[in-house]
């Protein structure tokens, strides 16, 4: 068991030392100073911004940095959504694969345009090379960038700074930080095994004579961004437990570190921006705390295995059903808990399996949404998180609050509640339809308890932009692929107009200076009441569905029955 | 035999005029189309004035939640 | 302060209460008309205006249904539904009730200071001067701003206004509490305002109206205190705004639990459903925050300030910078001549006759205590004082003086202008002259300089008393974050030596009017809220520049006008009582919020566990509650008798302690916070084991 805890230790030391480093390098990247990488992308950017005609050099304001958003991503779902219907008729399309039903292609769409990556499908048996490369490969990079320019956008404002041009965010996010890292990311993958190829499925014979038909294809160059840009879309069904996705203990830890390092670093990329270190790393600590606490649930949960399990073989056993071997408990464990809290959600295991405390564990981190959060989005909704509770507990110190000096008022309780309530009402409402209508609708593989998980589970991962699922689940259902889209798009671009207006209000606020009847927001006191704020707002709104589901199931399984 | 357009203004004129009456008026003709889905859904495990109730209850439910929305967007009128 | 062995004061309560303006207020009848109202205040036109509380209200109404017939939305299990559902509806219906009674409460007190107040305002005939002169008595109520009345001794001054002419003097003890009477003469900056309903007690005056009727100062304090134009603080609406998200938050969460219940075979009637919600929504807090924001107005007018809106008093809490006047706020209004320093080789006589000389005409206090000093001495006027002609001082020449009968023109006044008079007269500068003058501003006093045309005859030693406490006071604000900044007419060094014992954080000195306007924009530029007190004519620019301006009652017209407050006691370190009150209303309204949402968390493990029982959440029944009845009675019992158990709370305020902000963040966490989180846990548990034990289910 220790060994196992040494694992979870060695690879998050290696995210703590990378944190300040990228931290540091995103912010120079966003705040325009020079970086090792300007001799080579400067000249591409140049070029990039003549052909496109962007007016690089003018910054925008909330609504039109909004406007920008909402239509660059309306574009790029109608050009994929085509090409999704159509790739039957165009090249690449090795394996002969139909056009999916329409509603699989409209989720899918907008599942990879979100940042989600949900997958009501199996990769391989569904899409064509041309879909997953030229259309979701392409998604990946540019939702991720999205999701990275809004977060930039949002502390940029928080930070009394204008929010920056889109475009620009958008372009910079994709050549100096995804594209880089993605290109080092891949050629490691591809020379610890993964395979990178347009060429057709392999076939075999097999030992005992049969023909095996072995997918394979673009992967490893597939296979970074997913986990780097937290978009999380298997080029497999199986997604990262498949071996060639993830082939061994090292791709795996490779892996790991890219879904987690990015949501880490922007942390820290704040600090700079605010230039305040000292609160960027409590509020590092203060969700490490979170992280590890969950993860620490959920890696004791697999160890002590199945109950019911454990009586039939006679002693203690890890629960090992839906695991890959050559990762075992503990790297499933925290790779489960990381893929949901980073909202990546690939997994490397299947998450229908797991102990009730991982399943816990897994829908908290799709509630909360900040436990490193998603690419950029997870990071402003933090702040969010740290202005409510300026504003509960400001209050306490008999001022009007205040946070990074501006205060917060009417208009920003709005934005901010804005943010607090889409989340349950996208995830709640649409499960207790589903559940009300079991039969109908639901598709539920596992009744009782862990049924209601499912259900909530995938609209919470949904909402979340998450995208990894308890895969029992019969997902592929007209009712499925538009209510899922329902939460997807909600859960994506709702916050997105609210964080964006809220960081060019903030952005337009006149600065009070601090004294010391100014509530200091860098303090381990206020840190810490900031995380309390957090885990009860969180566990107020959920702890009904987590009661039912998972938590109910715990005690079932500890009865014996 | 009104038109159309007339019946609305009436309705809106109404609705100025006697808010809450004409509040319950339009969530009764409502629940005409929702109670008997209801009595559908549970499959004939419940009494048709139950299914009835409980499609009142939904759209006051679903009124207090417009109402709290009005609160939190315009705060200032209340 | 050696010499103040006073305690420091902490809170507004304290050594002021004697002060206090308690205008007969009739408080017997408050208890017996706040229940009355609260059970009026139960009409849903009233109740829609508190959001938290509607939804409250909904529920009674629902389970009152269900409790007429229980079997309302399909069938249900349990046995005695109906005296279950029933007891459900008395309890949430008495959370109703309990938080309009806070509310009436702190509106019944309003009110019955209101009462008081508009007891000394009758109907009073007046008598208006027409523009040809002739006197019409007409009912005070008709009178317009602008009109002009004569009142005479024995009259009630029918409304406020400005005097013209004359001088009398006037009791104000109607509406400040101060029996001795006043004296009102036209133009001076602080005696010429009268107020309507006061009292003219000898003399007569001839008045220009200044207010309309209904708009007077008695009428705002009286709308005030009723809470009638009272429109909610920024903070209170943003604080609505959070209340109006939790409470939707948490009907979405109880909506959307029966789907989910009944999948899993444990169907929850509605009842309880409702009771889980109410038990949820932050109903304490919903329920007293209009009373916690009566109360602080109420507080306020406690104090004798009337505030033109509660925005005002709010933005009390959140002032950065205090600049106050020094004189009457930091030192004792008057100066007095304390010694006669004789300079260019005059003698002591000399100066003191020189000085007499310069102060017969001077009226105000310090030129009366230079002629009681000089005369001391034994100096005498020795010129014929009809033929005199007096200077009077003006803020631009910076001193006075008289121009005798023989030409001599005798001046007294700061010591740089009387240098520049001198020089213009031809006159010498004395070498000793810059001595004294050091010599008084090193002693924390004023020297003033006399002069006879162009000869510097000495320095008058004006001594300034500081006010016994105050250096303890400006050390609680600048623990509170907020810096003082004294502004004064003094030289440099002068001031810095006041500045030093009183302990403020700043000074300006030889300070002009406008220095005080520039002062404010300065500070506000920088993002600070600003408060001023302010007095004189030349005040007005600077009270209407600052967030908040408290005008002295004793000011003119025009200051009242540019401020959002007026102190009817006149006394300029009430300032400091009004940041008190201000940021006791955020914290009262911080503090119970947060002790509100705290609380749900022992409501769901009182309530969940229970109904939950057949998907075997029992275990979670941490409290051992008896029953699913017991354990759901007894959190909205306890949710309904906590708001009167924090009535006095909410009207009392939270105590305010000038500590740091961490400081108070940290003591109020622990209180409110951690308490929130800790109380409702040993509370339910013991109603639970009190109705188990009476047999109530």
């Amino acid at each position: 068991m220790w060994q196992g805890f040494l694992q979870i230790a060695l690879t998050l030391i290696i995210v703590i030392i990378i944190t300040p480093f990228l931290g540091s390098y995103i912010a120079r990247v966003f705040l325009g100073k020079k970086t090792f990488l300007d001799p080579i992308i400067t000249p591409a950017e140049q070029f990039i911004y003549n052909l496109s005609g962007i007016r690089h050099k003018e910054d925008m304001t909330g609504w039109q940095y909004t406007r920008a958003i909402l239509y660059s991503n309306l574009f790029m779902g109608i050009f994929v959504y085509l090409i999704l219907m159509l790739q039957g008729v165009l090249p690449l399309n090795i394996t002969n694969l139909s056009a999916p039903s329409w509603d699989l292609a409209l989720h899918t769409t907008i599942s990879f345009l979100t940042n989600t990556d949900q997958q009501h499908y199996s990769g391989e048996t569904t899409l064509s090379y041309l879909s997953q490369t030229v259309c979701l490969g392409f998604l990946m990079f540019t939702s991720a960038a999205t999701g990275l320019a809004v977060g930039i956008a949002f502390i940029r404002g928080l930070t009394g700074r204008t929010l920056g041009n889109f475009f620009v965010d958008l372009i910079k996010s994709i050549t100096r930080i995804l594209l880089p890292i993605s290109l080092v990311g891949a050629l490691l993958l591809l020379i610890l095994g993964v395979p990178d190829t347009l060429a057709g499925p392999a076939t075999t014979t097999t030992l005992e004579g049969n023909i095996q038909v072995i997918a394979r294809g673009p992967v490893a160059s597939f296979e970074f961004i997913k986990q780097l840009g937290e978009n999380g879309g298997g080029f497999f069904g199986i997604n990262s437990a498949h071996p060639f996705e993830n082939p061994n203990p090292l791709t795996n830890l490779i892996e790991t570190i890219a879904m987690i390092s990015i949501p880490a670093a922007l942390i820290y990329t704040y600090g700079i921006f605010a230039n305040n270190t000292k609160q960027a790393w409590l509020l590092f600590w203060m969700v490490f705390a979170i992280f590890i606490l969950l993860v620490g649930i959920s890696a004791i949960g697999e160890y002590q295995g199945n109950p019911l399990v454990n009586t039939l073989l006679g002693g203690q056993q890890p629960n090992l059903e839906g695991k890959e071997v050559r990762f075992g408990w503990v790297e499933t464990a925290l790779w489960a808990i990381v893929t949901t809290g980073t909202m990546c959600g690939a997994v490397n295991g299947m998450h229908d399996s797991l102990m009730p405390p991982g399943g816990f564990s897994t829908l908290f981190n799709l509630f909360l949404q900040i436990i490193w959060g998603g690419q950029g989005t997870g990071t402003a909704y933090l702040f969010v998180f740290l202005i409510l509770s300026v504003f509960v507990t400001g209050l306490m110190v008999g001022r009007t609050p205040e946070f990074l000096g501006r205060k917060i008022e009417k208009r920003e309780i709005v934005l901010a509640s804005v943010i607090l309530l889409i989340h349950p009402i996208l995830v709640l409402i649409p499960s207790a339809i589903t559940l009300a209508f079991p039969d109908a609708l639901a598709g539920i593989s596992n009744p009782g308890f862990h049924g209601i998980s499912q259900v909530v589970y995938e609209y919470a991962s949904a909402t979340a932009n998450n995208g990894s699922g308890f895969e029992g689940l019969g997902d592929n259902t007209l009712w499925w692929n538009l209510s899922a889209s329902v939460s997807l798009l909600g859960g994506r671009y709702i916050p997105i107009i609210a964080l964006l207006l809220l960081a060019d209000n903030m952005k337009n606020k006149q600065p009070v200076p601090e004294t010391t009847g100014t509530l200091r927001t860098d303090t381990v006191l206020f840190t810490s009441v900031t995380a309390g704020v957090i885990l009860i707002l969180g566990v107020l709104t959920f702890f009904p569905i987590l009661a039912l589901g998972p938590i109910a199931e715990g005690f079932q399984l500890a009865k014996g029955i | 035999m009104m038109n159309l357009p007339a019946l609305i203004e009436l309705a809106h004129i109404q609705l100025r005029r006697r808010p809450w009456s004409s509040l319950i008026f339009l969530g009764m003709c409502l629940n005409l189309i929702i109670a008997p889905a209801v009595y559908g859904a549970a499959g004939g495990e419940i009494e048709r004035s139950s299914a009835w109730a409980i499609g009142l209850l939904g759209l006051l439910t679903f009124g207090l939640s417009i109402y709290l929305f009005v609160v939190i967007f315009q705060p200032e009128r209340f | 302060m050696s010499n103040s062995t006073s305690k420091p004061r902490r809170t507004p309560q304290g050594r002021r209460d004697s002060r206090r303006h308690t205008p007969k207020v009739d408080t017997k009848g408050i208890y017996q008309r706040a229940i009355r109202d609260s059970f009026v205040k139960l009409d849903p036109r009233v109740q829609v205006r508190n959001p938290v509380m509607f939804v409250v209200w909904i529920g009674t109404i629902i389970t009152a249904l269900l409790t007429i017939n229980p079997y309302l939305f399909g069938n249900v299990p349990g046995e005695n539904l109906r005296f279950f559902n029933g007891l459900i509806t008395v309890i949430l219906f008495f959370t109703l009730v309990f938080a309009n009674f806070a509310e009436a409460v702190a509106e019944g007190r309003g009110k019955a200071q209101a009462d008081a107040l508009r007891s000394t305002k009758s109907d009073t005939i007046a008598k208006k001067l027409s523009p040809d002169g002739k006197i019409q008595e007409v009912s005070s109520t008709t009178l317009r701003r602008g009109d002009i009345v004569k009142v005479i001794a024995g009259d009630i001054i029918p409304a406020d206004g400005e005097v013209i002419s004359g001088v009398a003097s006037v009791d104000e003890s109607a509406i400040t509490g101060e029996s001795a009477p006043v004296l009102k003469e036209p133009g001076s900056d602080i005696a010429s305002s009268v107020t309507g309903g006061t009292k003219i007690i000898s003399d007569e005056l001839t008045i220009r109206v200044t207010a309309d009727p209904g708009k007077g100062f008695i009428d705002r304090m009286i709308a005030l205190v009723e809470g009638a134009e009272r429109s909610k603080t920024p903070n209170e609406i943003a604080l609505t705004v959070l209340l109006a998200v939790l409470t939707q938050v948490f009907l979405i969460v109880v909506a959307t639990l029966p789907p989910v219940a009944n999948y899993v075979k444990n169907p929850v009637s509605v009842a309880i459903l409702i009771a889980l919600l109410v038990a949820l929504i932050p109903t304490t807090i919903g329920g007293l925050l209009s009373a916690i924001g009566i109360a602080g107005m109420d507080r306020v007018a406690q104090f004798n300030v009337v505030a033109t809106s509660g925005r005002a008093v709010e933005a009390c809490g959140d002032v950065n910078t205090l600049v106050l006047d020094k004189t009457g706020t930091i030192t004792l209004g008057n100066r007095l001549a304390e010694e006669f320093i004789p300079v260019n080789g005059h003698s002591l006589e000399d100066v003191a006759g020189v000085a007499l000389a310069a102060s017969v005409f001077d009226e105000t206090p310090e030129g009366k205590s230079i002629v009681r000093l000089a005369e001391r001495l034994g100096a005498e006027v020795d010129f014929d004082r009809t033929q005199a002609e007096g200077i009077e001082f003006s803020a631009k020449t910076r001193m006075s003086g008289t121009d005798l009968p023989d030409g001599r023109e005798i001046r007294k006044g700061a010591v740089d202008a009387i240098k520049g008079f001198v020089r213009s007269r031809g006159g010498k500068l004395a070498a000793d002259l810059d001595q004294a003058y050091e010599r008084v501003s090193r002693l924390g006093g004023t020297p003033l300089a006399v002069c006879q045309n162009g000869d510097i005859y000495g320095v008058i030693y004006l001594k300034d008393i500081i006010k016994p406490g105050i250096r303890e006071r400006f050390e609680q604000l600048r623990r509170m974050g907020v810096r003082t900044v004294m502004l004064t007419g003094d030289n440099r060094i002068t001031a810095s030596v006041i500045a030093q014992e009183a302990g403020v954080d700043d000074f300006i000195a030889e300070a002009t009017p406008e220095d005080k306007i520039a002062v404010i924009q300065r500070e506000q530029a920088e993002g600070k809220l600003v408060a001023m007190t302010g007095d004189g004519t030349n005040d007005a620019p600077a009270l209407a520049q600052a967030n908040v301006g408290l005008a002295m009652n004793s000011g003119t017209q025009a200051a009242k006008e540019a401020a959002n407050m007026v102190d009817l006691d006149s006394d300029p370190t009430k300032l400091i009582d009004l940041v008190t009150i201000g940021k006791q209303l955020l914290i009262t309204r911080g503090a119970l919020t947060t002790f509100s949402v705290a609380n749900d968390i022992a409501k769901y493990f009182a309530i969940l566990p229970v109904i939950f029982a057949a998907a075997g959440l029992q275990t979670l029944n941490v409290m051992g509650l008896v029953s699913t009845q017991s354990a759901v009675l007894s959190a909205l019992i306890y949710n309904a008798l906590i708001i009167p158990a924090l009535i006095p709370l909410a009207l009392r305020g939270v105590k305010f302690r000038p500590l740091t902000a961490n400081q108070l963040l940290q003591r109020n966490i622990l209180l409110y916070g951690l308490g929130g989180v800790v109380a409702p846990f040993i509370a339910i548990k013991v109603i639970d084991v009190l109705i188990s034990a009476v047999g109530l289910v």
